[in-house]
């Protein structure tokens, strides 16, 4: 008995151990590193600071006081909640729309899918002529719906950052779709039929039982938008290299110009971690509110 | 309890099976660093003896590809001829994506304690990020070499009385246009500011609010290169002999912010505020979108296969008449230090290899950049081609008129502060002068710690 207890205990930490190990090396030890890393000076294109120098908190203190990041955590801030909340939205819509016993179900779910297949810089490249002033698909579009603003997209400062949240939508909303789409199809009937018998109408249905059953696949997609969502930079070196004037630089973006265009790796250390730092805000207070939802 | 025993010995086997996998994964992880660590296999024995001509080296040469020609092909091409000619050096061609992805992949490599590359392409502008790193080794061209080769080329190489790095790839920035549309206009070929903006504003063709065709198209989603030349017609180039001074205030350079504005403001020829068309602008000029259009050289091949008039090549004119710009741009070829002795003789052989006359010629016609030889154009090869195509001398042509490509200390922060303001001009949400105040105060603060 003693020894089957052990046994329980210790085999869970013994199947783990593989993953646990590159967990360790890929991520765990480059966190740690990076923090350590932040309160040091080092650039590589200087010969006199390419050695690591103890700064204390100064890459912090210029980080927060440099217009140029602050502009940087506003895109980024903008760009999370601005894709994650729509994103989710349209795949719950797309889900309840495809689960339907309709005709050419498969072909609407096809195409609401087909995106989330594309790598990401290859949907970049599609919208990169979706996009293209006076005649890209896009602009056609909207001119027959009446649009008369501006249509260079990707180098206006007020279209920029937007046009790389509509790849993201685009590309995403199918990939959530799919979960859904499998949540709702092993949803019991029973609640439904009895829903029906109680003359609760589609919406109602919609609203006081899909919707709340799903609950655990809404908390999973939340979690990996948010992530993806900090980790997006695919389409940004394809569409505008954050430009025009950093308009559409994000976190990621400039974290990669920080450290291998000004090879300042202290400032790149610092902005990583307010990066894990902002991404456990993000992921921990979205897991806080679904959990006290469940009540 | 049985059952849970043979669950355990499943999981015991997969585990192992696992481990094993890592084992065999894990020395293939510097795989993304493998390109940069031949070492082991290249060379089996101990000992590398640098006298032995004979003994068997194999180096890598990482290059991008940054135009529409099949330079993989190409270069392959030459690996055969000097592998043919050098049996103990073989050469391993590896494409590493852009210029920046080139220069990160070796830089990567040596952040990581590996053995870099022998040789690599990389911007002649990052040249002082490579001598700073303590990257890169100097050359020793031979003296034909350097009376052979464009001034304006080797501009980029130069530090510390020394030579760090031999042209490859090498573009300038000229002006396409459509010469049959301005011959049916009657509008003679611009030759200053003035006539420029009067030829572009004349070419436009507007149905009601609509623009048909647009008399210029001026890419800046990435804009320091190409604003070079406005900058150098209007009498001050924004970088001068110092490697720690940028000119972005001078009143002649905000002249030319100004004029960019008022190519689109004042004569409504070209696209308002920040252009990022860049891939779109050649096929634009091919397809009768734009009359005209700003470029790099490195386009010119694309360009003669897509279009079905006469296309023009010329310098970018300058504000006074008679007055032409240009600024070179593109790769050279670097020998990196921390390779091994033997490994960058035998880089420095193939380098030199690549820069013999006819090979830089053959390269020329094959891809469009300019040969950077003179004694290049005196081939047969390219005497033929020049007769065929003449818009290749215009390209080098070009290149008299050429100011020095920005390359300052610092480069990527300092060229970021630039594109921002100019952009911010361009698109309206600063004046000029404003945002060159701003990127000049900028620039400098981030040289300081360089000087």
């Amino acid at each position: 008995m003693q020894r089957s207890q052990t046994r329980k205990s210790s085999l869970p930490y013994l199947l783990i151990l593989p993953t646990l190990f590159f967990v360790a090396i890929f991520t765990i030890w480059p966190t740690i590193n990076s923090f350590y890393m932040s309160f040091f000076r080092q650039r590589l294109n200087l010969a006199r600071f390419r050695d690591p120098t103890f700064v204390g908190i100064e890459n912090f203190a210029n980080l927060f006081s440099d217009p140029r990041f602050i502009q940087v955590l506003k895109n980024t801030i903008i760009y999370v909640l601005g894709t994650v909340p729509l994103a989710i939205f349209l795949a719950f819509l797309f889900a309840f729309l495809v689960n339907q016993r309709i005709r050419g179900v498969g072909l609407s779910r096809l195409s609401f899918f087909h995106p989330s297949i594309l790598p990401m810089v290859s949907a970049a490249t599609i919208w990169m002529f979706f996009l293209t002033p006076d005649y890209g698909i896009f602009n056609e579009a909207l001119n027959f719906l009446g649009y008369r603003g501006p249509q260079n997209w990707t180098a206006n400062p007020d279209l920029a950052l937007i046009s790389i949240m509509i790849v993201a939508l685009w590309k995403n909303a199918g990939y959530y779709m799919i979960f859904y789409l499998a949540g709702m199809q092993n949803l019991p009937t029973e609640v439904f039929e009895a829903a029906t018998l109680d003359g609760a109408s589609t919406w109602q249905k919609l609203r006081y039982v899909t919707f709340p059953l799903l609950r655990g696949t809404t908390l999973f997609i939340t979690t990996i938008a948010i992530i993806g969502a900090f980790q997006t930079v695919d389409q940004i070196f394809v569409l505008t290299q954050g430009g025009p004037s950093g308009a559409s630089t994000t976190l990621l973006y400039y974290l990669w110009q920080v450290r291998f265009e000004f090879q300042d790796v202290g400032k790149a250390s610092a902005i990583t971690v307010v990066l894990i730092v902002l991404l456990l805000l993000f992921t921990v207070t979205n897991f806080v509110l679904s959990e006290r939802g469940e009540d | 309890m049985k059952a849970r025993k043979s669950f355990l010995v499943v999981m015991v086997i997969l585990l192992i099976g696992l481990l094993a996998a890592c084992g065999t994964t894990a020395p293939a992880e510097p795989a993304a660093t493998e390109d940069t660590a031949p070492a082991e296999e290249a060379a089996p024995t101990e000992a590398p003896v640098v006298e032995e001509p004979s003994e068997p080296v194999t180096i890598e040469f990482f290059y991008p590809v940054a135009v529409d020609a099949p330079i993989a092909a190409i270069i392959e091409g030459y690996i055969d001829a000097f592998e043919v000619e050098n049996p103990h050096i073989t050469v391993e061609a590896v494409f590493s994506g852009g210029y920046g992805d080139v220069q990160t992949a070796i830089m990567t490599a040596i952040d990581g304690g590996a053995e870099p590359p022998a040789m690599g392409v990389m911007l002649a502008t990052a040249l002082y990020d490579l001598i700073n790193a303590d990257a890169i080794s100097p050359v020793s061209p031979s003296d034909e070499y350097l009376a052979d080769v464009f001034p304006a080329f080797l501009d980029n190489s130069r530090y510390d009385g020394k030579i760090w790095s031999v042209p490859f790839q090498r573009s300038a920035v000229v002006m396409y246009y459509n010469a049959d549309l301005f011959e049916e206009a009657g509008i003679e070929p611009p030759d200053s500011w003035d006539s420029w903006a009067a030829a572009a504003q004349a070419l436009t063709v507007r149905e009601g609010a609509e623009v048909i065709r647009w008399g210029i198209e001026y890419p800046s989603g990435w804009p320091y290169w190409l604003f070079q030349p406005l900058a150098i017609g209007s009498g001050q180039n924004i970088v001068g002999e110092s490697d720690t001074e940028v000119f972005f205030d001078d009143p002649d350079v905000i002249e030319a912010v100004q004029f960019y504005i008022d190519l689109s403001e004042e004569y409504g020829a070209t696209p308002a505020g920040v252009q990022g068309i860049w891939g779109q602008a050649p096929t634009d000029l091919a397809t009768g979108l734009t009359a005209m259009i700003v470029h790099s050289t490195g386009s010119l091949t694309g360009l003669l296969d897509q279009v079905d008039f006469e296309l023009g090549v010329m310098p970018i004119p300058g504000q006074a008449a008679g007055t032409f710009a240009s600024v070179p741009g593109g790769g050279n070829i670097y020998i990196m230090k921390g390779a091994p002795e033997e490994k960058q003789a035998a880089a420095w052989l193939f380098a030199e290899f690549l820069s013999e006359p006819e090979r830089v010629a053959d390269f020329s016609i094959q891809t469009g950049y300019i040969a950077s030889l003179n004694s290049s154009y005196e081939t047969d090869a390219m005497k033929a081609y020049l007769a065929e195509v003449p818009q290749a001398a215009e390209t080098k042509n070009a290149l008299q008129h050429a100011g020095a490509e920005l390359m300052v200390q610092n480069l990527g922060e300092v060229r970021n502060i630039f594109h921002d303001y100019l952009q911010r001009a361009y698109n309206g949400e600063m004046t000029p002068e404003e945002a060159m105040a701003a990127a000049q105060a900028e620039a400098e603060a981030a040289l300081e710690i360089f000087k």
